[in-house]
């Protein structure tokens, strides 16, 4: 094995992402996964605005920056207009459950055959660690200095369960941790999978560490993943069946 | 009138320096401005802080010349370049910052003040103090700020980690006493060290990437065998990096695979 994927752009590292951040290490696996899949000609990699941009020079395959929340609609243009290419959407919490949700929701309801993957980090990572809506239930960030309470701002949301069920058969949704290497690399490559198999609308949440904003270290970051599966539960939510 | 430009990498604490420094001056009364430019990233990247200090009010929070100009790392030479003039007094970290860097403005610089930030912090306060000694030769050029009201800057800063309040205390006062002791200079920056990066034994190879690792420790939280460590040799961020005991190590590869820079590379032979 490597250190570095092909997949991505030497010339273009250091990248700019914080140190021990779980985006970067996904995005570490999601290399893996296109060089295994051999499809870096083929892929067509959009990234949305938030910490997720600073991915935007990483890979050495064709790159899209969209807007913010619109990582989705781009992508799904994208593959309407060119069904060969591989579309790969890539978002944060911010850009998939709240600006960018309508786009999600649809995009799913379509069955658009294309991979999105989601970074779950429980906050606003690049503004400063403000509340998501996949912060924790009593979770501290700068704007619930006291926690998240259920009775002011609700519950997590659960993006791969909602998904779940409005999905077409032929969807793929999973989740799982940026610190397992080898289930993450899996759920990618079924996700990348789905789509070139043109089955229907692959989406990976992957649960990924902001040690700056959480303010923990290395032992903390990866205690506070453990923390974050009792929410959201690991798996692979729905698989897909053969379409009729 | 005193224009001060801090020059970091996002991380380093420029921008604490010049939330200080603009806190004290407002508290002794004088008219301070402070304004942050730094890209999109939260940590890594070139990070500047404006800070202007005077008597008399302040049109413009920007300039274009810098009396005072502090270079905290090597990707900053560059960058600050343009900021220096006849006049400008120029800080530097003669134990970080590279030399090869720091020869591009030779010639520029006409009086400047190396101090070996890194390596004192080192030795007597930790890596993490290492801005408030830069604090400290910067405070050296604006003494018009009484010094209790840096310490109360420092105080509130600090207010949330009082821990840290003591330690950038003596990390500052240590700072100016080197600014005004005047040891003798040089206009040098660090030589080119070689820094150990591969560890090997008959079976297996284990290399780190210094221009790539950002000292995370993951991979330390990540061996089953505990032969990770924090070492004493600094990143290109500055930051520690990690090393390995050789015969401890099995060789699993979970450093390199938990690695989010790809700055371990383990290989079998």
């Amino acid at each position: 094995m490597e250190n570095l994927p092909k997949s991505w752009k030497k010339s273009a590292l250091p990248h700019k992402f914080c140190s021990g951040c779980g985006q970067a290490l996904a995005l570490k696996i999601l290399g893996f996964a296109i060089d295994e899949l051999n499809i870096q000609d083929k892929a067509v990699y959009g990234s949305d605005i938030g910490c997720s941009l600073l991915s935007w020079n990483m890979f050495d395959v064709d790159t899209v920056q969209t807007h913010h929340g619109r990582a989705t609609p781009t992508m799904v243009g994208l593959k309407r207009a060119k069904p060969e290419v591989i579309a790969i959407a890539f978002m944060g919490d911010g850009g998939g459950y709240a600006i960018g949700a309508q786009h999600l929701i649809n995009s799913c309801l379509r069955d658009d055959k294309i991979t999105v993957i989601l970074i779950n980090n429980a906050n606003y990572a690049m503004t400063g660690g403000q509340m998501a809506p996949t912060t924790l239930v009593d979770e501290k960030t700068t704007t619930t200095p006291a926690g998240r309470k259920i009775s002011e701002f609700g519950r997590p949301i659960h993006g791969p369960e909602m998904l779940a069920t409005i999905a077409a058969p032929g969807a793929y949704m999973a989740r799982c941790t940026s610190d397992d290497f080898e289930t993450t690399k899996n759920y990618i490559k079924n996700a990348l999978v789905n789509q070139i198999e043109g089955k229907g609308f692959s989406f990976v949440e992957i649960l990924s560490m902001c040690p700056v904003n959480w303010k923990t270290n290395a032992q903390q970051s990866i205690d506070f993943i453990e923390e974050m599966k009792k929410t959201f539960p690991l798996g692979e939510i729905k698989v897909s069946k053969d379409v009729v | 009138m005193k224009k001060i430009l801090i020059a970091g990498e996002g991380g380093q604490g420029a921008q604490s320096i010049a939330e200080i420094l603009a806190l004290a001056a407002h508290k002794a009364d004088l008219k301070t401005s402070y304004i942050p430019n730094f890209g999109v990233e939260q940590r890594g990247g070139v990070s500047l802080a404006f800070v202007q200090i005077s008597n008399d009010p302040i049109n413009y929070p920007k300039f274009d010349r810098a009396d005072i100009l502090l270079i905290m790392c090597n990707r900053a030479v560059s960058v600050v370049k343009e900021f220096i003039g006849e006049n400008t007094l120029v800080i530097f970290d003669g134990s970080f910052v590279s030399d090869d860097k720091l020869q591009e403005l030779q010639g520029v610089v006409k009086s400047y003040l190396s101090l070996p930030a890194k390596n004192i912090a080192q030795e007597k306060f930790g890596l993490k103090s290492t801005n408030m000694l830069f604090l400290g030769a910067i405070y050296h050029e604006v003494l018009e700020i009484p010094k209790e009201m840096i310490s109360t800057a420092i105080n509130e800063k600090f207010a949330a980690y009082p821990e840290f309040q003591q330690n950038n205390k003596k990390a500052f006062e240590a700072g100016l006493q080197y600014a005004t002791s005047k040891p003798d200079q040089q206009f040098k920056g660090r030589q080119k060290q070689e820094v150990k990066t591969v560890y090997e034994d008959d079976q297996k190879s284990w290399e780190r990437f210094p221009q790539y690792c950002k000292g995370c420790m993951l991979c330390a939280v990540r061996c089953p065998k505990n032969a990770i460590t924090m070492g004493k040799d600094l990143n290109f961020l500055g930051t520690q990096m990690p090393e390995v005991d050789i015969e401890k190590c099995i060789a699993c590869g979970k450093c390199m695979e938990i690695c989010p820079d790809g700055a371990i590379k383990l290989e079998k032979h």
